[in-house]
């Protein structure tokens, strides 16, 4: 009997996920424990390991497709094992490219009898009359197992949250709630509440541009045989701001740059969640083909890195974040939104100035050549879109911190204690085996302000 | 550390400086100059001076009718001074640990606790009962037990933990003018502990909690020497933009009930920290307590206990640190609650 892949259980309150790609296609050969498929939720996107090896048939739930938590997707055959129909016992799968009679025929099996079945535990009980102790198939460890039973309508808030939105005449299911697991917090009232007060901000300026297709774009330099280093950059900056410390890198490296949507020569997107930026870069990290990656990211692009890292890990050699955004709600909000709305080197000087420790390092020169980079108003507007989709009411509205948690490469945050973006004391929310440099003279953008310095750091990456 | 809260009477007291052990003999020397109806009752508590030294030289300055040695029976020793309570005496009988109060369970909660009850009010049983309690003294499983939840939990009984030597002379004072038992789990780490003391008679109120530290982000109820880990938590996790504010119980029957509702709904976050085992213990009372009041309109986020290990206080030294609260305990715990914050 085929082994049964499902749609696992990843978080807590999940009560379906999105497949997001296949990496192994129907009628190919996974060996047990090989990534299987990458699913997405609201909060998470992890891979997803094979239950067992032999042939994948009967993949019923194609990429992009939603599956309730426990739904079968596809069934691994064993070797030698016959293709039959597919067990569920539902007559043809949307994706099932390896019809059941041509691979019976192919290994000459049809018709042999098989023995019962084993049943997954993790089947939901009514198709498992007869549990057996001894299941396989199951792609999901053992402690996420035990279903919490998926969720109801009735939606996870706190006490407090709550009476406030009882106070406040509000329905709490109107509510996002941000909290651990998606609950719904006072904070989370709060702001909707804020964001009623003042309904006609969002669409206050219809500025006017059009998504673009397209990949990103991938600034590559440096040569050599060594891991490459993949370096993301944060909010309305750009692949050019990594020029400094491309200097103080290790040579032999091949280091490859790649820009946010909506940034630098990047297609403007509509980028409405963490969740989806993250897809949109994995994508351009996937298109890369690297086998292993040194990652680094800036702010908003340490944010992705860690994400990245977290559904990458095998690809990632090591991880290095500077002052990276998602470990905290404080953000500087008006700088963001100045940087991303103004429109002459006037208005955008007195944020820039926010950036470095010292503001003497902002010329007047140096505004005048970001604001030539920024002078495409569609990419400002797709900018400011995508300020207020991650960082709404001047509130980082993501977290890296779950990611954080599981990922076990080697880790290193970089943080200058004069941020005035993003608290430099963020960083001590990471967890302990995560490294931490923090240095007394820089801001937001140590990797400029003391490239020669941070540059020791990446001095022993192999 | 805040010391100011709750006590009574001692408005421009002298202070001086005193380990916890010398508050509480300084404690007993007023009450035996004071009231010739009090009198001390235990093991080796005269010319040794007590178990943990506490009782000291005061069998000199009173003498053996006024501090009387105790045979090697809890059984017999605890029905004397409940019988001495009944009839008018004051004493105040010393456990030589506390886990050998099993041993007097009848005394205690048959007799102590129940006789004014069963004879309508008629007779009241005013013993007051020092329990040298708590782990980290590497004296294992028989030894180090935290049982002041075992006898919170029966009508008749009041139960303090003082965490400071003020408290320690305070609440000590203040058992001997209740009349009723009044049972006094003195933590052994901290009979070495050393702090300012008023001098002279005052009373630390039973029944009332104290706030050590003020704080906005969590609260951590705690007693006894998880006060003071609690204490150096919040120092660090001050520096980390978490205030949390730290209630000293210091009595667990009966309970502050206001002074933690009223933190809770400040915070809207709760942490529980205690020395017994965790489970059935004083945190599940604080949590059920905060849960079924009007305070868990506040909470916004799940109540969190620590407590000790589910298992006998093992002799290991590095085994018996693990099998009660400490400090990295509490911060990840604190931090974990206060991170919950969006």
């Amino acid at each position: 009997m085929p082994v049964e892949v499902i749609m696992p259980k990843v978080d807590m309150d999940m009560a379906s996920g999105r497949i997001a790609v296949w990496h192994v296609e129907a009628g190919a050969r996974v060996e047990k424990s090989e990534a299987l498929f990458d699913i997405e939720t609201d909060k998470a996107a992890m891979e997803v390991e094979s239950p067992a090896s032999g042939t994948l048939h009967h993949v019923i739930a194609e990429a992009g497709s939603e599956v309730a938590i426990g739904q079968p997707v596809a069934w691994i055959y064993a070797d030698g094992e016959a293709v039959g129909p597919r067990p569920d016992g539902t007559a043809g799968g949307t994706n099932d490219d390896h019809g059941p009679q041509a691979s019976a025929s192919d290994d000459g099996m049809s018709g042999k009898a098989r023995p019962p079945a084993p049943s997954s535990p993790e089947e939901p009980a009514k198709r498992t009359p007869e549990p057996a102790p001894s299941g396989v198939g199951s792609a999901l460890p053992a402690a996420l197992s035990h279903a919490v039973p998926p969720r109801g309508t009735l939606p996870r808030a706190t006490p407090k949250a709550r009476r406030l939105a009882r106070d406040n005449g509000l329905e709490i299911a109107a509510i996002d709630g941000n909290g651990p697991r998606g609950r719904i917090q006072a904070g989370d009232v709060a702001r909707h509440l804020e964001a009623l007060s003042r309904p006609e901000t969002a669409s206050a300026a219809p500025l006017h541009w059009s998504p673009e297709a397209g990949p990103l774009s991938v600034l590559r330099s440096g040569k050599g045989d060594k891991t490459p280093i993949v370096l993301l950059h944060g909010f309305a900056s750009d692949g050019a701001s990594w020029a400094p410390l491309l200097a103080s890198l290790p040579t032999g490296h091949p280091v490859y740059r790649i820009e946010l949507p909506s940034h630098g020569r990047s297609p403007r997107r509509r980028i409405a969640s963490f969740a989806e930026l993250v897809r949109d870069m994995r994508q351009a990290f996937d298109g890369l083909g690297l086998q292993q990656a040194h990652l680094v990211g800036h702010s908003l692009g340490g944010a992705v890195a860690a994400a990245l890292a977290d559904t990458r890990a095998r690809r990632i050699a090591s991880l290095t974040l500077f002052n990276p955004a998602g470990l905290g709600p404080e953000i500087n909000g008006p700088a963001l939104a100045g940087i991303a709305r103004a429109t002459r080197a006037e208005s955008l000087a007195p944020w820039l100035k926010l950036l470095p420790a010292d503001e003497e390092t902002i010329t007047s020169n140096y505004v005048r050549s970001v604001m030539l980079a920024r002078a495409d108003p569609a990419l400002r507007a797709a900018q400011a879109d995508l300020a207020g989709h991650l960082f709404p009411d001047g509130v980082q509205a993501f977290s890296i911190a779950a990611a954080l948690d599981r990922i076990e490469l080697p880790t290193r945050i970089i943080w200058g204690k004069r941020d005035r973006i993003i608290p430099w004391s963020h960083a001590l929310r990471a967890p302990g085996r995560i490294s931490l440099n923090l240095f007394e003279n820089a801001g937001h953008l140590p990797h400029i302000e003391l490239a020669g310095q941070i540059g020791i750091l990446f001095a022993d990456m192999k | 550390m805040n010391m100011d809260a709750g006590t009574l009477a001692r408005p421009e007291q002298e202070t001086r400086e005193l380990s916890y052990a010398e508050a509480i003999r300084e404690a007993m020397d007023i009450a035996l100059a004071a009231d010739e109806r009090v009198v001390l009752m235990g093991e080796d508590i005269g010319v040794y001076g007590g178990a943990f030294q506490v009782t000291g030289d005061l069998v000199h300055k009173y003498g053996t009718d006024r501090v009387i040695d105790t045979p090697i029976s809890e059984l017999g020793g605890a029905g004397v001074a409940v019988g001495a309570a009944m009839t008018g005496l004051r004493p105040i009988f010393e456990f030589q640990f506390s886990d050998f109060a099993t041993l007097a369970m009848e005394q205690i909660v048959n007799q102590a606790a129940k006789v004014r009850y069963m004879l309508g009010g008629a007779v009241s049983v005013p013993v007051v009962m020092r329990m040298p309690a708590g782990s980290g003294t590497g004296a294992a499983a028989q030894h180090s037990q935290s049982l002041e939840a075992w006898f919170a939990h029966v009508p008749g009984l009041k139960v303090v933990q003082p965490s400071t030597p003020e408290d320690a002379k305070g609440l000590l004072l203040a058992a001997l003018e209740d009349p009723d038992p009044v049972l006094i789990f003195e933590h052994k780490l901290l009979y070495k502990m050393k702090g300012e003391v008023p001098a002279g008679h005052y009373l630390t109120p039973i029944g009332k909690a104290a706030i050590r530290r003020k704080g906005t982000d969590l609260t951590i109820v705690a007693t006894s020497i998880m006060v003071h880990k609690a204490l150096e938590a919040a120092q660090t996790l001050a520096g980390e933009g978490i205030e949390a504010e730290v209630v000293d119980l210091r009595t667990i029957r009966p309970i502050d009930r206001e002074t933690v509702l009223g933190s809770v709904r400040k915070t809207s976050r709760l942490l529980c920290v205690y020395e017994g085992v965790k489970t059935l213990g004083i945190g599940a009372e604080i949590s059920a307590m905060v849960a079924e009041s009007d305070a868990f309109d506040y909470l916004d986020a799940p109540i969190v206990r620590l407590g000790g290990a589910e298992c006998p206080i093992p002799y290991n030294p590095d085994l018996e640190r693990a099998a009660v609260p400490q400090v990295p305990d509490i911060l990840q715990a604190a931090r974990a609650l206060a991170g919950e914050r969006v």
